[in-house]
């Protein structure tokens, strides 16, 4: 962890590590139902940073320029605040494309323009995000909303991502999960991107959750 | 009869939890395990009455720590408390020899069933 997540003891964020375990098996088993293969579930790593470092985090740990990677982003509104990016790296998203068409009758009637490509990743990583943050907000007794998701495949600086992340106020929560399938690994990363409030909503949620323990 | 339980789980707020609610129940002797290596010395060492095995774990998943501890003692009971709820996965870690399968987060009420159940096939194996 970096030093800027001081404020969260060791105790709140191995909680929080394991609520994200939870979170992933839950999102493990959706993308398994969706495309009828099994997943090899992996630790997922977390770290926090400041929302402004996240476009030069994806670009040093994604090893791909920012702008080459798909990015699916939606909001969630809820005492836990913010929005959501799945990050395809470039090679990646063409692996979970071949997946689903090939556990997906439906995709085989796709089109050449691409749009069903986009739609494929789109569900993948609204399967995701749904997973992941509602689980979390269930998990903390909060409930979230989401605005419908979006993809991002052009310039990432033209999208508008970038103000949001400039805010100083912002940190991002970076979860990364590597989805071992039957045939081959594929990773995707999942950014929550969340403000100071939000923050502090988040710790005092995660002492309620080791509360019930006592 | 339950007296020594071990507790194998990579996160400590788990264990925490778990070992708090296993105390307000009754007496037990419970130690701990963050992986599977770990679980296999303490297993060996301590030799638990009861053994709660979550599965997505570093240095040795919990899938091959439970074939272990069966090969060691095939009559080992180990209870798998686990976020991985996909249904292979129930059926894999079921082949290995795991008592029950139990979903993350833990809940109380399923904790002192499992626990239930286990006295009640102890009590039945001694019957024998």
């Amino acid at each position: 962890m970096d030093n800027n997540t001081s404020s969260f003891t060791d105790l709140e964020i191995d909680t929080f590590q394991e609520l994200m375990n939870i979170v992933f098996g839950n999102a493990a088993a959706d993308l398994s139902e969706v495309i009828d293969i099994y997943v090899v579930l992996s630790v997922p790593q977390l770290k926090m940073i400041k929302a402004a470092e996240l476009p030069e985090f994806i670009q040093n740990n994604i090893k791909e320029d920012i702008v080459y990677n798909t990015i699916i982003e939606q909001n969630f509104l809820g005492n836990f605040n913010g929005f959501a990016l799945v990050v395809f790296p470039r090679d990646n998203e063409s692996k979970f494309i071949t997946l689903f068409r090939e556990n997906k009758d439906m995709f085989y009637e796709c089109d050449a323009t691409g749009e069903l490509e986009k739609e494929i990743l789109m569900e993948v990583g609204n399967i995701l995000i749904g997973a992941c943050v509602g689980k979390m907000a269930e998990l903390l007794n909060d409930s979230v909303i989401y605005e419908p998701p979006r993809i991002i495949v052009e310039d990432i600086q033209d999208s508008g991502v970038y103000q949001k992340l400039h805010d100083p106020k912002n940190w991002a929560l970076v979860l990364k999960s590597t989805f071992h399938f039957e045939a081959q690994d594929l990773t995707c990363f999942l950014f929550l991107v969340t403000n100071n409030e939000s923050i502090g909503w988040l710790k005092k949620a995660l002492n309620d959750y080791l509360r019930q323990f006592e | 009869m339950i007296k020594k339980i071990l507790i194998v789980d990579d996160s400590r707020a788990a264990r925490i939890g778990l070992r708090s609610w296993l105390l307000k129940d009754r007496e037990y002797e419970i130690r701990e395990a963050g992986n599977g290596k770990e679980a296999l010395e303490q297993f060996n060492e301590f030799k638990p009455d009861l053994t709660f095995l979550d599965l997505t774990m570093p240095v040795m998943d919990g899938f091959e720590a439970l074939e272990k501890i069966k090969q060691i003692n095939p009559n080992a009971i180990v209870l798998v408390l686990t976020a991985d709820i996909q249904k292979r996965t129930i059926e894999r870690v079921s082949g290995l020899g795991a008592f029950k399968v139990l979903k993350k987060p833990p809940v109380k009420d399923v904790i002192h069933e499992a626990l239930s159940e286990v006295r009640k096939y102890l009590e039945e194996d001694n019957l024998k």
